[in-house]
């Protein structure tokens, strides 16, 4: 080994940097970009304020569903061009627009081809049917579902084996009607499994103890083919909570990992997860939000036993305190998502930020976090650089790419402020975009299978030695989520080979694809299918 | 040494880890800077700096891609020249301890590693090793073949065995520049084509299917649906994102940039810092010898410069009258039993001027988007023919198309057990027949040393070709070889 190599290995050591990570430049055009939009209220809105983000009327382009709190919610329909300023515009329809909702997450629950919205609130959860040009109708009725009247925060779905319709599982917080509240009066969670005539939901099954959850995620964290639902919980108010994963068996009553399992208690101010096979074992990490320091979770024994070790320090993703300014107090962190947004081949992780809303024990000018990971594993602040570094009460948010050009994009709701959307224009400027790594967008489909969109399935991309992996998910982040385009940075690899194991443990074969275009991977079939934008939002 | 390093890392003390480290990094920098006779910063100073002596670095200046776009370009092309015949020292850069030739940056597993390394690279000290006859930028004779393999799953053993590697001939680089600019214009023509049967698929509500056809070119077809998703099954002969990557016998390099840098990397462990640098991987020094930015921006764009610039093939007629008049015998022939169906006598090109970079690179070879000029370089277009339009007619015998060329009853070019950036065993590019009376040995590990053992090897989707060959008297025959034999290549290599 030569010594500048020695000596560049302990600098990096020392440092604490992802060498070599360069920052996408992120260009603020909250004010051009035709959203208006707040999450407002009191304290039953000081939590939530979710987004979601999947395509409604079928042009490729993702739209943004609201939370509004107090306000409204509010639909935004996409009309960017490709790789031009973000620029959407509201769709008012008294269906979409409700108050008390705290978040929303999409997805496909009758299987008809359309995207749905499971919409989260306090009091009444409603599930909107999709019509498709971005058109929605009520559906709890046809669907029977049970909407509920809890302070809903958290939705994850998965679909058990031979099942036409979803399980969802339902995040509850605190129960403010009890005696006592909110000390120790956390609400149970719930858990909707299809009804035997596969017509819709069946009642409501408790999942109890319920410890205020803020968001909750079926994830198959052990590849054994069944998610187990893992729920974060705020310990501001349980008394003698934890973190808790659930067995959600096929055919079973659901039951929670037990200490003799490998389970461990976690306490923590639990805000939201996101996941991704980071050290490419093949299993899930997850990134856990909260107050303070955030955790990284990470398999300690192996796929046999759901006993986790933290490696957020390790790594450099702690993002405990403001790294800007004089605020030295801890932050208070919300909605994660991995995704590379410098495409770069190693996935990043956005983080936002924001007080509860005047806790003096905690940050106050609490920025977001740009954590972007390096070749050494290891991931380094830039949100200042890129330009993300807001101090605005953040809680919701998407990384996505709104104008696919193959550039994440990012989209934050705010408490008591607007809605901010950033354009990611690489190394470049507004006025020239200079992209940075090659890229792909995947859409991963079963046609015919009431799972059309393959929740469950694991995406393997491998360009040269590295092979990433992540799983198609409905849930987790803070009351935030998205579908449509599975994005992937490959660094400076021209071609790549992608396969699925889709959610049945059946494999694709390897599809051969070149970087920076899109493509639809559907299952049945030998090869992938290639997908053009059309340069305006809109299909023309 | 990297494991005990880790874990001791891991357990100690920040403050006591930051201060040895201080101390080291402090001993390890004193330590360099007193070997001013070997310097190791790959960005050495300018011409103007007083010469080192005792300097045995074969490149002193590595300028940036706008210094030298700013440059005369005759200038430009001169230090294109230079690093072409440069033979690379270690200090320099030459060698690769710690990764492999794969053009995808790539730790090598651990092991040892001599300096040199005949079948997996590197294996040259100076790209006018190879490429070299007649001329530099030339052909290279079958002590010059190379052993291609990808560098990630294959297994670099010192071995000859075909399961290990592709034995390739070096082609002559001569014309080059006229055939990226084909390349060019022709990936532009297909992608507006699909584009355009976009545009009406979603106009009329119906999927359309595209003839895809390029100067005369058949390519097969798209089929486009209105919501926007592409059919590629019947696409022909290129790859599916309608790039025409002209470089390498199966013709999967799209500029000669792209090429220059993967060559760099695999044949002299000279690692350009646009592919492997420290914002891709991680390091300034991927390959662990010691040397940093090795080759800068600057340094590849002189060499494409310099690449585009050498002169195409000229046509030398032979002396004697019987020959001359063999050679046009051999040209009415060469048509009439179907080459041109693959080997196009020539093909139209639009524009003769050469902006680099091209604009099909990306990331990790320099884009358009990452430069404030292109630099530009005029063709040498004397000598060619123009078509009504106005157009130069480039004399390059090809389709720039890749087809399968073995069938069972003739196997011979499907002698290779790798396939290669998703193109199959038994598929290749046209080879370019320009200059081809220099460019022996033949086929694509130049083992054939006649022509005519090329032509009778021709099979699969040129099976008819061959047979309508053999089936000419023996006169016609040798007619062909006659025409073949006056494509030649320019004795120079300056244009």
């Amino acid at each position: 080994m030569s010594r500048l190599s020695i000596v560049l290995f302990l600098l990096t050591v020392v440092s604490g940097t992802a060498v070599g990570a360069t920052p996408p430049r992120m260009i603020e055009e909250t004010a051009g970009s035709g959203i208006s939009h707040q999450y407002t209220g009191g304290w039953a809105f000081f939590v939530g304020g979710g987004v979601a983000v999947f395509d409604c009327n079928a042009d490729g382009y993702p739209d943004v569903f609201l939370a509004g709190g107090s306000s409204a919610s509010a639909l935004y329909v996409n009309a960017s061009s490709r790789g031009g300023v973000l620029s959407f515009r509201q769709s008012t329809d008294p269906v979409t627009d409700m108050t008390d909702v705290t978040g929303a997450y999409p997805l496909d629950i009758d299987g008809d081809g359309q995207m749905d919205i499971a919409v989260l609130r306090q009091g009444k959860n409603v599930l909107l049917r999709g019509r498709g040009g971005c058109r929605f109708a009520r559906a709890n009725d046809d669907w029977t579902f049970d909407g509920g009247k809890a302070w809903t925060t958290g939705m994850s779905a998965t679909w058990e084996s031979d099942q036409r319709w979803p399980t969802l599982a339902v995040g509850n917080y605190v129960d403010r009607s009890k005696p006592g509240s909110p000390w120790g009066t956390c609400h149970d969670n719930s858990l909707f499994r299809p009804n035997a005539a596969g017509t819709g939901f069946a009642v409501r099954h408790r999942l109890t103890p319920g410890y205020c959850s803020l968001s909750v995620l079926f994830s198959d964290w052990n590849r054994s083919g069944i998610p187990d639902l893992r729920i974060s919980n705020d310990r501001q108010y349980y008394k003698g909570g934890q973190e808790q994963l659930w067995v959600v068996a096929p055919g079973k009553a659901p039951r929670l990992r037990t200490v003799q399992e490998g389970w461990q208690k976690l306490k923590i101010w639990g805000m939201g997860i996101a996941t991704r096979d980071l050290t490419g074992d093949g299993y899930p990490e997850y990134f856990l939000t909260s107050m303070g320091d955030n955790k990284l979770r990470t398999l300690a024994k192996g796929a046999g036993r759901p006993t986790y070790k933290d490696m957020a320090r390790q790594v450099g993703v702690t993002a405990h305190r403001p790294f800007i300014g004089t605020d030295v107090l801890p932050s208070t962190a919300w909605h994660a998502q991995f995704e590379d947004v410098n495409n770069d081949g190693f996935v990043d992780l956005f983080v936002a930020k924001g007080n509860v809303e005047a806790m003096k024990d905690f940050a106050s000018a609490d920025p977001n976090n740009l954590l972007l990971g390096g070749a050494d594993g290891r991931f380094a602040e830039a949100a200042d650089v890129a330009g993300l570094a807001s101090t605005e009460k953040a809680r919701g948010a998407a990384v996505v790419d709104f104008n696919l050009d193959g550039l994440p994009d990012v989209l934050v709701v705010n408490r008591r402020a607007n809605v901010q959307i950033w354009r990611n224009v690489g190394r470049g400027t507004a006025d020239h975009v200079v992209p940075m790594g090659n890229w792909i967008g995947l859409q991963i489909q079963q046609p015919g299978d009431p799972n059309r969109n393959a929740v469950g399935a694991w995406i393997e991309v491998r360009s040269g030695t590295r092979t990433q992996r992540t799983e198609i998910v409905v849930g987790g982040g803070h009351a935030s989520g998205q579908a449509g385009w599975h994005h992937f940075g490959v660094g400076v690899a021209e071609r790549l080979t992608v396969r699925i194991q889709w959610p049945d443990g059946e494999w694709s074969p390897w599809l051969r694809l070149f970087a920076n275009q899109f493509a639809r991977i559907s299952r049945g079939n030998t090869e992938a299918r290639l997908w053009l934008p059309s340069q305006q939002a809109g299909g023309q | 040494m990297w494991e005990h390093v880790v874990s001791w890392a891991s357990r100690s003390n920040v403050r006591q880890l930051v201060l040895c480290c201080a101390v080291v990094a402090g001993v390890m920098c004193a330590s360099l800077t007193t070997r001013a006779a070997e310097p190791t910063s790959g960005l050495a100073a300018d011409p103007a700096v007083d010469p080192v002596i005792g300097d045995e670095r074969a490149v002193t200046y590595h300028p940036d891609h706008a210094q030298v776009a700013a440059l005369p370009v005759d200038q430009a092309i001169g230090i294109g020249r230079h690093l072409f015949e440069a033979r690379f020292t270690r200090l320099d850069g030459v060698g690769r301890p710690a990764a492999t030739q794969s053009e995808i940056p790539t730790r090598r597993v651990p092991g040892n590693f001599p300096p040199f390394f005949r079948t997996s690279g590197p294996e040259a000290n100076s790209c006018r090793g190879c490429h070299n006859q007649p001329s530099v930028g030339g052909a290279g004779d079958f002590v010059a073949n190379v052993f291609v393999s990808d560098g990630i799953s294959d297994a670099d053993f010192d071995s000859l065995d075909p399961q290990f590697s592709n034995e390739r001939g070096t082609v002559a680089i001569n014309g080059a520049g006229f055939v990226e600019l084909l390349a060019r214009e022709m990936t532009r023509e297909l992608q507006a084509q699909r584009q355009a049967g976009l545009q009406q698929a979603r106009t009329t509500g119906k999927s359309q299917r595209v003839a895809l056809t390029s100067k005369g070119v058949s390519f097969g077809f798209v089929t486009l649906d209105p919501d926007g998703f592409v059919d590629i099954r019947e696409i022909q002969g290129v790859d599916h994102d309608l790039v025409i990557r002209p470089f390498s016998q199966k013709g999967v390099f799209s500029s000669l940039r792209q090429f220059t840098i993967n060559a760099l990397n695999a044949h002299h462990g000279m690692q350009a810092d646009e592919r492997y640098g420290a914002q891709w991987t991680g390091t300034p020094d991927f390959d662990g010898d010691g040397k940093a930015k090795e080759i800068s921006t600057g340094d590849v764009t002189a060499l494409v410069l310099f690449q585009a610039s050498l002169p195409t093939p000229v046509r030398r007629l032979p002396a004697a009258p019987v020959l001359r008049a063999a050679v046009a015998t051999g040209k009415q022939v060469f048509a009439e039993v179907g080459c041109p169906t693959c080997h196009r006598t020539s093909l139209p090109l639009t524009s003769s001027i050469f902006a680099e970079p091209n604009p099909l690179n990306t990331a990790g070879t320099l884009r358009p988007s990452e430069t404030a000029r292109p630099a530009l370089l005029q063709l040498d277009r004397s000598g060619f023919e123009k078509n009504a339009a106005g157009q130069i007619l480039v004399p390059l015998f090809s389709d720039l198309k890749r087809h399968r060329i073995a069938d069972e009853d003739h196997p011979y070019f499907a002698n290779e057990l790798l396939g290669q950036r998703f193109v199959g065993r038994d598929v290749f590019i046209t080879p370019r027949l320009w200059g081809v009376g220099d460019t022996a040995p033949y086929g694509h590990r130049g083992d054939l040393t006649t022509l005519r053992e090329a032509i009778l090897q021709h099979g699969g989707e040129a099976a008819s070709a061959r047979k309508a060959f053999e089936g000419r008297p023996r006169a016609d025959r040798n007619a062909v070889i006659e025409f073949l034999k006056h494509l030649r290549l320019p004795t120079g290599s300056a244009s």
